[in-house]
This record gives C-alpha cells, sequence and structure tokens, in this order.
C-alpha cells in the first residue's frame, strides 16, 4: 500500500514537473513582475518536486524489491536492492531515471542569469527536456515493456502516451496558478500574459488529446486485447474507470475552451471573472487528472488484462457463433447494422451542419439506437463467469484420454458412447440430451462447457462436486477432440490447399530410453506422419516407409509410429525389418486413445503439418496404403505452403 | 559563459554518457557469450575417451559390422538419436538382436568411436 502510494506521488510529481516545465516554455519569458512571480513559483515547485520524486522512487524500488524477491522482508535489505537495481530492466531505468532527476535538480538549484531570450529559451528547454526523459522512460520499464512481439513499438507508443499526458495534465496546475494570479487585483500586470498562455496551451492541449487517444487506444490493444479483458479482470475496469474519469475530464476541458473568448477583452470587468472562473474550471480539472494518475499508478502494479483470466460479469454476451444455429436472423443484423451506420452518419453531420444541428442530433440518436435495438438481440447468447476462462489443462492426449475415461463413467448413460445424445438412459428424459458431436459445440466456448459440465445445464446435472476443476477440463478438450474428429471425417487422404484448420492434438512419446518428446516440438520444424499400425497386416507398409525415410527425412518428414495394441515390446515385435524412425513404447495409450477418435481404422496415417494442424487422414487395413510418391507431393505441397498462424496452445 | 551554450554543452555530454554507457553494456554482453563459449570449449578434453549409455537395438548389420542403437543422452557426446555405431568385435554384434534394451561402453578418439562392451538390461 505504501509502495503504491509512492508510486502515484512519484507519478505525480514527475508529471507535474514536466507540465510545469512545458507551461513555463509555452507562455514565453515575460518582464511583468506577475509573471516573473509565477515563473519563480513554478521552479521552487519543481525543487520541492525533484525531492519528493527521488524520495517516492526510494520508496517504489523498495517495495518492488519486496515482490521481486518475493518476501516482505527484501523492504529494507539494501543488498536485495542493489541486485534489483542493477541486475533488472526496471532496475537499471529506475537509476537512469534517478540519475536524470539529480540532474535536472542541479540544474534548477544553480543560480543563473536568464536576462536574455536565447538564455531563458535554453534553461527552460533543457528543463523541460530532462523532466520529459525522465517521465517518458517510466515506458520501459511497464506493462509495454513485455509486450511480445514489438516491444519497442509498444514502449515508443507508451513513451508518447506518458509525455504527452504529462504535458497536458501536468500543466493545468500551473495553468490554474497562472490563471488565479493574475485574476487577482494586483496581477493585471501579467493578464495579457495569461491570456496568451492559455490559447496556447488550449491549442496544444488538443493535438494532446487526440495523441492520447491514439495511443491510448493501441496501449489497449496491445494490454488488454479484448472485450472480456476490459470486463472481466481488475486492470480492465480499472482502465474503464480511468476512461470514465477521462470523459468528465474531456467535457471540463471542453467548457474551459468555450471560457476562452471572453478573456480577451479588453475591459478590465470582463476579462477578470471570466478568468476566475477559468482558473476554477483547470484547477477542477487538474484534480481529476490526480485521480486519472491514482488509477494509473494502481494499473501499473496490476497484471496486464491480456495475461489475467477474465471472470465474465454478466450473464449474456454478443457473439456471432449465435447465428450459426439462425441463418434467417443474418439478414436482420445486417439490417440493423445499417441503420445504426445510418444513425451514426446523421451525428457526425450534425457536428459539422451549424443549422440543422439539433434535428440531426436527435434523429441520429433515435436511429442509431433503433438500429442497435435490431442488430443485437440475435447475437445475444447465455453466458457464465467462466465463459472466457481459459483452460488450465493443454489440448493434450494425456489429457483427452482422462477425459475419454471419465466421460464413459459419467456421461455415457445420457450422451451416448460416441456423443450422439442416445445414451441407454437418454429415453427417459424428457428433453433430449445434447448432441455433442454437432458442430454448434465448437460454437460455445471452452469455458461455457467447463460451466455446464460444473454447475449443470436444464436436466442435465451438476458435476462440480465429483470431479475436479482439472477432470472438467480433461472432459472439455475431450469434447473438443470429438467434434474435431467428427469434422476431420472430411479430411482426405490427400492434402487439399483451402480446408479446415483441424488442431493436432499435442501428446508425448518416447522411444526406449530417450527422453520424453512431444509432437509440439516439431513445430516450425517438421512436418509429422503419425502412422497407427497393426502387424503383421501393416508390416509391408512400414518397410515401404522405412526404405524412403531419407528421402522424407529430406523433405522435413519425421515419421512416428504407434502400435495398436500398446505394447511397449513394439520393436522387438518388429524383430529385423530395419525401420529406424521413433517406434513408441512409451505414451501409445494416450494417443491410441486421442487419435482413434479421428480414424478408427486398424491401419490409419495421419499427416501434422510443421504448423501442428491435421491436413490429411489415410486408413485401411494396411496394405493397400496410398502410394509414397503422393506422400513426396503432398510434403512438397506443405513445404512450398505459406505458414498459417500456429494454433492456440488451449481450447477457446 | 553563456547559459545556452552551458546547456548545450551539458545535453552533448549527457548524449555521450548514455551512448558510451549502452555500448558498454552491449560489449560487455558479447564478452561474457564469448568467455562462456572459450569456457566450454577448453572444457573438452582431447584423446581417447570412454562414455557409457543405455539403449534399445534397432537392427544389427552384420555386413557392416554396425549395431543400430537408439539411445539417450550420452553425456559430453552426444543428445539423444537412433544411429549406428561401429563395433569392436562380431561377439559383441551377434549378442543382441532388435528390440533388447541394452547397456554399452563406447571407446576411442571422438568422433572415430566403437562399442566395446554391452549388456542387456531387464526389458
Amino acid at each position: 500500500m505504501t509502495a503504491l502510494f509512492a508510486r502515484w506521488v512519484h507519478l505525480a510529481s514527475s508529471v507535474l514537473l514536466v507540465g510545469g516545465a512545458t507551461m513555463l516554455l509555452l507562455a514565453g519569458p515575460s518582464d511583468r513582475p506577475t509573471a516573473r512571480r509565477w515563473e519563480a513559483w513554478i521552479v521552487r515547485a519543481g525543487r520541492l518536486l525533484i525531492a519528493l520524486a527521488l524520495l517516492t522512487a526510494v520508496i517504489a524500488v523498495a517495495g518492488q524489491t519486496a515482490v521481486l524477491e518475493g518476501r516482505a522482508g527484501a523492504w529494507l535489505d539494501g543488498a536485495a536492492m542493489i541486485r534489483m537495481l542493477l541486475h533488472t530492466q526496471a532496475g537499471a531505468v529506475w537509476l537512469v531515471r534517478a540519475g536524470l532527476l539529480l540532474v535536472l535538480g542541479a540544474f534548477l538549484a544553480g543560480r543563473m542569469n536568464l536576462a536574455d531570450r536565447t538564455d531563458w529559451r535554453a534553461a527552460r528547454g533543457e528543463g523541460a527536456l530532462l523532466g520529459l526523459s525522465a517521465l517518458g522512460l517510466i515506458a520501459a520499464a511497464g506493462h509495454a515493456a513485455a509486450v511480445e512481439p514489438d516491444t519497442a513499438a509498444a514502449i515508443a507508443i507508451d513513451v508518447i502516451h506518458l509525455v504527452a499526458a504529462g504535458v497536458w495534465v501536468g500543466g493545468l496546475p500551473a495553468l490554474a496558478l497562472l490563471l488565479g494570479l493574475a485574476s487577482r487585483e494586483d496581477g493585471a500586470d501579467a493578464r495579457p500574459y495569461a491570456v496568451l498562455a492559455t490559447r496556447r496551451f488550449s491549442t496544444l492541449a488538443l493535438a494532446l488529446v487526440v495523441v492520447l487517444a491514439v495511443s491510448g487506444v493501441w496501449n489497449t490493444w496491445a494490454q488488454v486485447g479484448s472485450v472480456p479483458g476490459l470486463l472481466g479482470t481488475l486492470h480492465g475496469r480499472l482502465l474503464l474507470a480511468k476512461l470514465a474519469i477521462f470523459a468528465v475530464l474531456l467535457a471540463l476541458a471542453a467548457g474551459s475552451r468555450r471560457l476562452i473568448p471572453a478573456l480577451s477583452g479588453e475591459a478590465v470587468a470582463i476579462g477578470r471573472p471570466a478568468m476566475r472562473r477559468l482558473g476554477r474550471l483547470v484547477t477542477a480539472e487538474a484534480v481529476l487528472a490526480a485521480l486519472v494518475l491514482g488509477l494509473v499508478a494502481v494499473m501499473s502494479v496490476t497484471p496486464p488484462a491480456r495475461h489475467t483470466v477474465p471472470v465474465w460479469p454478466l450473464s449474456i454476451r454478443l457473439s456471432f457463433g449465435a447465428l450459426e444455429a439462425t441463418p434467417e436472423l443474418r439478414s436482420t443484423v445486417l439490417v440493423g447494422s445499417q441503420v445504426a451506420i445510418l444513425g451514426m452518419v446523421a451525428l457526425l453531420a450534425s457536428m459539422t451542419l451549424r443549422r440543422l444541428r439539433l434535428p440531426l442530433l436527435a434523429g441520429g440518436v433515435v436511429v442509431l439506437v433503433a438500429g442497435i435495438g435490431i442488430a443485437l438481440p440475435p447475437l445475444v447468447t447465455d453466458a457464465y463467469p467462466t465463459t472466457y476462462r481459459r483452460s488450465d489443462v493443454p489440448y493434450q492426449a494425456a489429457s483427452i484420454a482422462g477425459g475419454k475415461a471419465l466421460f464413459a463413467e459419467h456421461c455415457v448413460a445420457c450422451h451416448g458412447s460416441r456423443g450422439g445424445g442416445d445414451g441407454p438412459a437418454a429415453s427417459a428424459l424428457n428433453t433430449r440430451p445434447a448432441d455433442l458431436r454437432a458442430h454448434h459445440v465448437a460454437l460455445h466456448t471452452a469455458g461455457d462447457l467447463f460451466w455446464w459440465i460444473g454447475h449443470g445445464l436444464r436436466t442435465m446435472p451438476a458435476f462440480g462436486d465429483r470431479l475436479s476443476p482439472d477432470e472438467r477440463w480433461d472432459l472439455v478438450n475431450f469434447l473438443r477432440a470429438l467434434s474435431a474428429g467428427d469434422a476431420a471425417s472430411l479430411l482426405g487422404p490427400a492434402v487439399a490447399p483451402e480446408q479446415l484448420w483441424i488442431v493436432a492434438p499435442d501428446f508425448t512419446f518416447a522411444v526406449g530410453p530417450t527422453p520424453a518428446r512431444s509432437l509440439k516440438e516439431y513445430r516450425g520444424r517438421k512436418s509429422v506422419l503419425l502412422v497407427l499400425y497393426t502387424l503383421p497386416a501393416s508390416g509391408a507398409r512400414l518397410s515401404e516407409l522405412a526404405e524412403r525415410y531419407a528421402l522424407l527425412s529430406t523433405l522435413g518428414l519425421e515419421i512416428i509410429a504407434v502400435s495398436t495394441d500398446a505394447e511397449p515390446d513394439a520393436l522387438r515385435r518388429l524383430g529385423d525389418a530395419r525401420i529406424f524412425y521413433p517406434i513408441v513404447t512409451d505414451g501409445a495409450r494416450d494417443i491410441l486413445d486421442t487419435y482413434r477418435l479421428f480414424s478408427p481404422a486398424p491401419h490409419a496415417e495421419f499427416l501434422i503439418d510443421r504448423q501442428g494442424y491435421l491436413r490429411a487422414i489415410a486408413a485401411g487395413g494396411g496394405t493397400a496404403m496410398r502410394d509414397t510418391d503422393l506422400l513426396v507431393a503432398d510434403l512438397q505441397r506443405l513445404n512450398a505452403e505459406k505458414a498459417a498462424p500456429p494454433p492456440a496452445e488451449h481450447v477457446h | 559563459m553563456r547559459v545556452w551554450k552551458v546547456v548545450l554543452l551539458m545535453n552533448l555530454a549527457l548524449a555521450l554518457g548514455l551512448g558510451v554507457g549502452w555500448l558498454w553494456w552491449g560489449r560487455q554482453a558479447r564478452r561474457l557469450a564469448e568467455d562462456l563459449e572459450a569456457a566450454r570449449v577448453a572444457a573438452v578434453p582431447v584423446g581417447e575417451r570412454e562414455f557409457k549409455s543405455t539403449g534399445i537395438v534397432r537392427a544389427g548389420m552384420t555386413d557392416l559390422g554396425l549395431l543400430v542403437i537408439t539411445h539417450g543422452d550420452i553425456p559430453g557426446y552426444m543428445p539423444p538419436m537412433t544411429m549406428g555405431f561401429r563395433t569392436a568385435s562380431p561377439a559383441i554384434l551377434a549378442s543382441v538382436k532388435p528390440g533388447d534394451a541394452v547397456r554399452f561402453t563406447l571407446r576411442g578418439t571422438p568422433p572415430n568411436l566403437a562399442i566395446t562392451a554391452i549388456e542387456k538390461t531387464a526389458p
């Protein structure tokens, strides 16, 4: 908590430092006594802020050390703190930033003769430059530095975001101070100066808000990335809160902008009340900005939404998958979306056309709401807290085999042995159990299935108290494999260019004393031909593959053969056949449990491309298998293909 | 001296300092990598050596005097793989058959090695 507070104060003082310095630059040098007084104030505040920033930096570093070392005691452990500073990127960034702040402090402490305009600009510019560097570098130690790939771009965008926010938000208190001083009885001499400064700041702020919005959207994409991340994680909700405050801030800023013309009244009587009101508005903006900075400090120590498991807070969600079940509603959605776009066009027009503003605005809102009302209802699907939860258990043969056993124990009675919803107990039920093979299973998220298994659905009982979460994920993985196996019946024995992307479930295997390897290790390097064989019928085919093994290897293929009886002495029973590709002796059972879902034939060959997708299935008795020359042609086709993105690790 | 000149010099010094620091960091990292590589090379002794490992016999090629073995890690020499090894005598070749789990000894000057002893382990 202390460390968090320290972070907030540190961020706020860094921002204020930058804002004060840039505000001075914007206003420019002046010989009016009140303007001089303001400048002296800002410089004095700057010294104080540097001291505050350095002090809170030490506390924040101590807090971060305790987090990194994983023990609360590391808080006051000097050696641990030095380790953190010298050996982590975050530590190096803290050091460089503290160095910059020290240089800035020394610079501000020095007495300089700034009578000349060039000297004044150089000195104040140096202050702004050092402050901006110290602020912008925060990005190199934040969440942006952990974005993969494009780390450099993420840091650059975050630097821009920080600097823009610093100049705008940090400039507000400095501006409020100037307005306050100038609207006093004795501040009349600086009023034209204050008006000029306000005008310049206002123009700059408008540009900065655009920069903030664009870089903010980019940051949101990089750190949150999805609606579930925004609504279902702490980081996302903090961001929403930040946006809400930001919206109020923008409204205040817009109000302030409208006051600016009233400032330039020549008569003091017109200018002064407006200036005072503007000063109050700007102060309010600064207070809100401080709140935003607090949220930013909390967000900087909250894991980014992209790396957190979202808990969906609503009981519905929007999904185009819902349309697959009811294609007739597709046109409704299309019409609704067009109506909504029309409404948006009207809204945009109302901003530019001054004469028709009110009717256009009202009409636009009505049409937009109507369009949304037409388009969204067909897309609404039930949702659960776990809907967007990623599986804890990877989509692997061991998990699928476990799921298969659980399915046989708990689910077969109603859902049937192949998941068709035709089990022996099904006829006694009022509602027919779901057909788990149907591809609509793919339309529900893994998290939906996980929730139903745990909590039940209509007549289906809840298994949450009987099955552990991992066992439920095993079942979800099995259901996915079952559904994929059903879809795989469309795969032919030869590779087709545009086909279903069926992920080959990962598996681990070992040959004799070699350490276990997994299918995933071949990803990006080799295609794999998984051969499920039955002796003696498959003997000739295995020998043929062995003879061509050198050529097939050159074409980037590995052959992995699994005996369908899963006996550990598979190698001995092949005898002196001189087959040197891997013959699985460990892990065969799980592989069979999984890949039998894709083809139950006694001899089956699965061609898996180097991205890990299942591309062709050849099945038969073992004797009349497809020609190896065709396999060679398939491999050449796969090698010529552009790589598809690799499949996700987990069921989604 | 004029303040703007001081500022200019200060910025030059800062940029130089940062640049030199950056370069020094890069050199340090590269030197570390080179040292590590040198230490790794120096750690491998020359001359006749002996390795022991376990494996499973895939085939005996009597005509070539080779034994093809899928073996586990051979520490300091070779990762796990399936390959043919020369045998020091035909008796060694004859003593095992495909499918046997074995423990074997390799002797020679790498990469010129031969199996000098082999024994079956319990399956």
